[in-house]
């Protein structure tokens, strides 16, 4: 791996219920995904208020998939609290330049080891398209 | 000279000693930790870096206890494997050591590193990911846990042997106990078979004697026909709700049948069905139990195999070990006889074949929508056929057996002789390789057998053999019932395989992540009915143990924490809480003035940080979550000083 593509990094903020086990059962599968990726276990990503996400942006993350519980979230409403705090940090994205699909809010349950592995290829993909943030060419 | 090694460490603020763990090459061999270590001395904060081949091992968790006794360290990182192994190991290791276990953060560099990526980069992730929890780590403070009050209460999941066995141990333990079963029988999968290898016990007897004991235990409550609908809670304090119906139209109809043919009474065992405790219910009816710890016997199902697989439903004459079982019981019961008969069919040969539906090769099997490989070992076939096939030849001593292996695996005590036994009772082995296996095609017209069963036979060096008999057996393997339902509800973890996986398959081997629910018998993996037995045991000790520890469950002090000296009362986290009375707004005195501001009821507060995000101030966090330390975490992912 160059130096380079690892610059492309990737957080990912997993639920300790469901998308960190996930992780971690792709890793008993010994499936593989890339190497920029780096997941930290959260009870629920509703705690993050916006300035967490683009301060992550601005410090040189380059996407951010946030792997919830989704509508298994343990914490009632939380989810639909963290769904509607996502829509506003896309406006201030739009706002700030930074193509928003840098953000992924999705949910990955304890045994998606496909569907985790899927969310992290797209959004290498993704970032390896788009560059760093904040150099996003302007969508036409 | 502990004076001294405290004069030494001038740095201000926390320090945090760094122990790498090797896990005996699944680590290393894709991660240089020597490398992780040299990188790690140079992360603000660190005062020490060491390795260990196991940091679980006694000789590993002794390196962090003599640095915190010796005033070196007082925070602590280990990057070893994922957290829900071991970050409890750890953080034990530190109380005994007289610190704070909420001084620990865990670097996941096994299951998130070194078994998904192989490449350079491998060795610098693990290096950020301990960067990131020593980020994280000097940010940690000392935190009390919770005492709460835990219900003296078990249930269990499931009334086969796992679940009975469980449900009677509990109730030795003096521990009121509900037991949980979705059909109208109690007995499972075991009740369904005959005599059992290799020590010859029969099931009609095994099956009631547990049953009785069950049922007369006044501290055990049986629900049959009964589904958990419901889940909450956490331990020492669940509630788990089930519905208790009318079995669905057609559902366990020949079993159903066969109780209604044989007049059996509740209570009593019915060959091949097992024991139906209770009359069947005729409406349905919702119940809540309030419950202490949970235990899973959920159980397995036969491999049913794919259409024309070996010729299964579409040749008459191909049925599966289960059926054959079947069988030998009911030839048994009508007396005997030189050959062996299938609905009065004699059965001048027969063909025995192992492996269906386990160790299947992706390449060489066909994975079909909805239905993943077996890639594993169902374990107990092998020794369960040839015991079949021991109990024909000798009790029908006319009838001729082929048997087709792969590899013929009879482990644990007593099942080598089963082998053997099968061997001095002439069954004829043919052995295949998995890209080779046996062909089985009718015979109609042709001849008087009706199956011819062909082979590549590696045992005479590739020969073709083709033998021509009037049954063919499949040795179908072990699946784990379909509980996809509860692993939801219940935020289960799952192997691979699709069995429930246990914390450590060594050292927690009956726990899963989520504290307070077990496992017994073979929802986690194939077990013969000893095995199984041993599981369930073990899995009701691990319960008891919990509700035995004088009524109260300790708990992770993670709920939210107001920093006073920041908080301007604007109220923003009580409008946001999601639950009704966690956050309230009190009146308080502050520098002499009377002020509103937000207070935590403890009891409510679920710490999930919905408060957090919404004050302007950070004045509010979830004790050892603070948003502080994921902002910590993130620099040092970011950080340009780790590099490479």
């Amino acid at each position: 791996m160059s130096g380079r593509e690892n610059e492309a990094k990737i957080l990912i903020l997993a639920t300790e219920d469901c998308a960190y086990p996930g992780a971690n059962a792709v890793g008993q599968a010994h499936m593989s995904y890339p190497e920029n990726t780096y997941i930290l276990r959260v009870r629920a990503p509703v705690m993050f208020p916006e300035r967490f996400y683009l301060d992550c942006f601005e410090k040189g993350i380059y996407g951010i998939i946030i792997a919830s519980c989704g509508v298994e979230c343990p914490y009632e409403g939380a989810y639909e609290a963290l769904a509607s705090r996502i829509d506003k940090v896309y406006g201030m994205m739009k706002e700030r330049g930074l193509d928003t699909r840098r953000l992924r809010l999705t949910g990955i349950c304890t045994v998606c080891t496909r569907a985790f592995v899927k969310e992290v290829n797209q959004m290498n993909e993704l970032v390896t398209e788009l560059g760093p943030p904040g150099t996003e060419k302007k969508a036409a | 000279m502990v004076d001294e090694k405290r004069d030494q460490v001038t740095a201000p603020g926390p320090k945090v000693g760094v122990y790498v763990c090797h896990c005996g090459g699944n680590i290393s061999d894709h991660v240089d930790v020597e490398k992780v270590c040299e990188d790690a001395k140079g992360i603000p904060g660190v005062v020490t870096v060491k390795n260990n081949m196991f940091m679980c091992s006694d000789p590993g968790q002794q390196l962090i206890m003599e640095d915190l006794k010796n005033g070196t360290i007082d925070r602590v990182v280990v990057a070893s494997c994922a957290p829900s192994l071991h970050e409890s190991t750890f953080r034990s290791a530190i109380s005994r050591a007289g610190g704070n276990p909420y001084t620990y953060e865990h670097a996941n560099i096994r299951e998130q590193v070194s078994w998904v990526h192989h490449g350079e980069g491998a060795t610098e992730k693990a290096t950020r990911l301990v960067a990131a929890a020593v980020g994280k780590a000097r940010e940690l403070h000392p935190l009390e846990p919770f005492r709460v009050d835990a219900k003296r209460h078990a249930t269990v999941i499931g009334g086969g042997v796992a679940g009975l066995r469980a449900a009677k141990d509990l109730a030795d333990r003096g521990i009121q106990v509900v037991l949980i079963e979705k059909s109208p029988f109690l007995g499972g999968w075991t009740a369904h078979w005959d005599r059992l290898s290799p020590t010859e016990d029969d099931v009609s007897e095994l099956i009631p004697e547990l049953c009785r004991q069950v049922l007369d235990d006044p501290a055990v409550e049986v629900h049959t026909c009964s589904q958990v609908i419901s889940f909450e809670g956490f331990i020492g304090n669940f509630r788990l709700g089930f519905r208790k119906e009318p079995p669905a139209e057609g559902a366990y109809a020949e079993e159903i049948e066969r109780m209604k043919q044989s007049g059996a009474d509740t209570g009593d065992f019915i060959p091949h069905v097992g024991v139906c405790p209770e009359p069947l219910p005729e409406a349905s009816e919702e119940q809540t139990v309030e419950t202490g710890v949970v235990v899973l016997a959920t159980g397995f199902r036969p491999y049913t195999p794919r259409k024309g697989e070996y010729g299964y439903g579409e040749i008459k004459e191909v049925i599966t070990l289960p059926d054959l079982i079947r069988i030998i019981a009911e030839n048994r019961r009508a007396g005997g006889g030189q050959l062996l008969q299938v609905n009065g069919r004699k059965i001048r040969a027969m063909a025995m074949i192992h492996c269906v539906g386990s160790r299947q090769i992706p390449g060489i099997h066909e994975e079909t929508e909805g239905r993943p490989l077996n890639q594993y070992c169902s374990r107990v076939c092998c020794g369960a056929t040839l015991h079949a096939a021991n109990l024909i030849r000798e009790t029908h001593p006319g009838t001729r057996i082929f048997d087709f292996y792969r590899d013929i695996r009879t482990y644990g005590r007593g099942q080598e002789e089963v082998y053997e036994k099968a061997s001095d009772n002439k069954v004829l082995f043919f052995r295949f390789e998995a890209q080779d296996p046996p062909e089985v095609s009718g015979n109609a017209g042709e001849g008087d057998f009706p199956v011819s069963v062909k082979v590549k036979d590696t045992l005479t060096f590739g020969e073709e053999i083709e033998t021509k008999v009037d049954l063919v057996v499949l040795a179908v393997g072990m699946e784990p019932n379909d509980v996809s339902d509860l692993v939801e509800m219940m935020k289960l973890p799952v192997g691979a395989d699709r069995f429930l996986l246990e914390v450590h398959p060594k050292l927690r081997p009956v726990e899963l992540s989520v504290s307070g629910v077990l496992v017994a018998g073979t929802s986690q993996a194939p077990f013969d009915v000893g095995e199984t037995c041993a599981a369930a045991s073990a899995a009701a000790v691990k319960a008891s143990a919990v509700l035995a520890r004088g009524g109260f469950v300790e708990l992770d002090p993670f709920i939210a924490e107001i920093d006073m000296g920041k908080c301007k009362g604007t109220g923003a986290c009580v409008e946001a809480c999601i639950v009704d009375g966690a956050l309230r707004m009190v009146e308080m005195d502050l520098d002499g003035e009377k002020v509103l501001r937000p207070e935590v009821v403890p009891a409510l507060c679920q710490g999930c940080g919905a408060c957090t995000a919404v004050c302007p101030e950070n004045a509010i966090n979830v004790s050892g979550w603070t948003l502080k330390q994921y902002e910590k975490m993130v620099e040092m992912i970011v950080s340009e000083k780790l590099a490479a």
